[in-house]
């Protein structure tokens, strides 16, 4: 999760940046601009090189001394992508985010609605469930979580039954922000009132008045949650462990083993990455397309 | 258009008592003004009447049907809201023609009815504009057209200009009230403006803590205020604070009797155009101590040499009339005894 912020803050700030010729940003810039540059561009290599590096590595034939491969081919891709335990690894992973970020939207947007329209009094008590997956270390989360379905429900242990509540619950956090975030900018509760005096019903509310307004808010919320289930190791690992492998407990097993095919590890680790980084850009996209509306507002 | 009636409401927030037993008849195509100071209750008996706010105690009827706990939704009644509220999703068209999809009429009606209100609100040329290409006034006249689109038999309108600057104010002001008697629709017009409150309104209701101090058609409020708080609030008067001696007040050479003061001080009232000019030797002597020019009058800030004492006066003078008066010079004033309203003191409005 921590790369998948920092890339997004990484893109927030680089549409900042003047577009023009470097000379002429530079002359128009103080003494500082230039040290500003520089670290930015330490930032993007800090995030873009090991990126590379694990792309070139997934389709290197060898690489032995030089800087640079020794040869190219697209074989691990088609070895990874042939391999059984890949796939499954991979369309579990693709399979818990979807479901994550579909539950939790469709969980949490009702609730956000009725906070702000009907009983803003539960407001500090969604507020405190959203604080609880900051302020607790999710290897904790994740042995209460161990120890309480023991003791209830035994039988889940080791399956993505318990799994998928329990990303769900640490993607919460995310979801509520931003749908809340998009509610209050809307203004749903003014909106609510206007559909009602228009003679709207609920269903017609919230389908053709509410849902389009904050629909940047809900899907930048699911891509957050999507992005949490897509890179979350802690719980699986302890939840699920190898009964259930997804993509990082893929990769942590392969890395811990002695005669695996590294270079697959590395087109999984490609593919990983090229999903956290759309994922990303998504989230930039739309909270932007929010911004500029605004601006035209203004 | 219906009549309303509104019986004993009252409606509580808390602790706070909003509204505190308003009964208030509204004649059917009648334009009301509640006109008050914020938290007087105006807002919460119009949003009672929509709907979106219920009341604890008393009935509200439409044309003598009982709507006390009727959902907004099912009310006869279009609303203007005091920030626009239309759907920024829609374009002009698409908002206007809301009301009439969700009460499921058919494509070619609603077409034909939108294109009515275009016309009708001047806004055809940016029928497929959305909100956000629009300006403030612009867009309240959406809403407005919006409100009006389902044909309501009340219309209720929620501080509809109070969001625009000055001049678009009053060409809407006017605009609303044209509409509005040409369609003959029973309509509530909130608003904190007094000016705009006399200017549209067939009666004026007076607002304050929760209950209804003084209904009345705005010349009557404006010419006979019967309370000190209505007379405080409508209109730039002059309110004096003078003693009370032998059931009278003085001032300026006359006295006027003060029959329902029986303080030893009463709250006078007295407006800036019953000033009056006087021949040298008539009247008091007074300085002028500024002047303002607002257009058509100028108003001048004296002082009055009066038996009492030194009285600070406003006076509004035709601006031709006066074009040699300058600061510093002498004038000489009088009243006439019919234009001071008197009042217990301690009444005082803060407007």
């Amino acid at each position: 999760m921590a790369d998948l912020t920092s890339q997004a803050f990484a893109a927030v700030e680089a549409p900042l940046a003047p577009s023009r010729r470097l000379g002429r940003w530079r002359a128009a810039m103080p003494r500082g601009g230039l040290f500003a540059a520089l670290l930015l561009a330490a930032a993007v290599l800090y995030i873009l090189v090991p990126m590379l590096a694990v792309l070139l590595y997934s389709v290197a034939t060898r690489w032995t001394a030089n800087i640079l491969p020794d040869g190219y081919t697209l074989a691990h891709w088609a070895d990874g992508f042939a391999d059984a335990r890949f796939r499954t690894v991979l369309g579990r992973s693709l399979g818990l985010a979807v479901a994550t970020a579909v539950l939790d939207i469709l969980l949490v947007a009702p609730a956000c609605y009725w906070q702000r329209v009907r009983n803003p009094r539960i407001r500090p008590i969604l507020e405190l469930l959203a604080a609880i997956p900051f302020a607790v270390p999710i290897a904790v989360i994740a042995f209460g979580l161990l120890q309480v379905s023991g003791q209830i429900v035994p039988a889940l242990q080791g399956t993505p039954w318990l799994l998928l509540p329990a990303h769900m619950a640490v993607a919460f956090s995310f979801v509520y922000w931003s749908i809340d975030a998009s509610m209050a900018a809307a203004g749903v509760v003014g909106l609510t009132e206007a559909a009602r005096t228009c003679g709207a019903g609920l269903g017609a509310t919230i389908f053709r008045v509410i849902v389009p307004n904050v629909g940047p808010g809900l899907a930048s919320g699911a891509i957050l949650a999507f992005g949490v289930s897509f890179n979350e190791i802690a719980l699986v690992q302890i939840l699920a462990g190898d009964r259930f492998e997804t993509v990082p407990l893929y990769t942590l097993n392969l890395l811990k083993s002695t005669d695996a095919d590294f270079n697959v590890l590395a087109v999984m680790t490609a593919v990983s990455f090229a999903i956290t980084l759309l994922l990303s850009a998504g989230v930039v996209f739309l909270n932007r397309s929010v911004v500029d509306k605004r601006r035209a507002k203004a | 258009m219906s009549t309303i009636a509104i019986q004993n409401v009252s409606k509580r927030f808390g602790d706070k008592l909003a509204l505190d037993g308003v009964s208030l008849d509204v004649k059917s195509g009648e334009m009301i003004a509640l006109l008050g100071s914020s938290g007087c209750g105006k807002t919460t008996l119009l949003r009672a009447i929509a709907g979106l706010t219920p009341p604890n105690d008393g009935r509200i009827l439409f044309d003598d049907r009982d709507v006390t706990h009727l959902p907004t939704r099912r009310r006869p009644i279009g609303m203007v809201f005091q920030g626009y509220s239309l759907f920024p999703n829609m374009t002009v068209r698409q908002n206007i023609a809301f009301p009439l999809k969700v009460r499921g009429q058919d494509a070619r009606a609603i077409g034909r009815r939108v294109d009515e209100l275009l016309a009708l609100i001047g806004l055809a040329a940016h029928a497929d504009h959305h909100p956000n290409q629009l300006s403030g006034g612009q867009q309240q006249r959406t809403a407005l057209a919006r409100a009006l689109a389902p044909d309501p038999a009340v219309l209720l309108l929620d501080e509809p200009l109070s969001a625009l600057d000055a001049v678009v104010r009053l060409h809407l002001r006017d605009e609303i009230r044209r509409i509005q008697q040409a369609i003959r629709t029973t309509a509530l017009l909130v608003t904190h403006d007094q000016s705009e409150a006399l200017a549209v309104a067939d009666r004026v209701v007076v607002m304050r803590a929760g209950r209804i101090e003084q209904v009345a058609a705005p010349n009557v409020l404006y010419d006979k205020p019967t309370s000190g708080f209505s007379a405080g609030f409508i209109g730039q008067r002059n309110a004096l604070d003078l003693p009370v001696l032998d059931g009278r007040v003085r001032l300026c050479g006359t006295s006027v009797p003060a029959p329902a003061v029986d303080t030893a001080r009463a709250l006078v009232f007295l407006r800036p155009e019953d000033v009056h000019r006087m021949d040298a030797g008539a009247g008091r002597r007074a300085r002028v101590e500024a002047r303002i020019f607002e257009g058509r009058t100028t108003r001048f800030y004296l002082k009055v040499e009066d038996e009492e004492g030194a009285l600070d006066l406003k006076a509004d003078w035709p601006s031709r009339d006066v074009e040699g008066l300058a600061t510093g010079d002498t004038v000489h004033v009088g009243i006439d005894p019919r234009d001071v309203h008197v009042f217990p003191a301690a009444t005082r409005a803060t407007p």
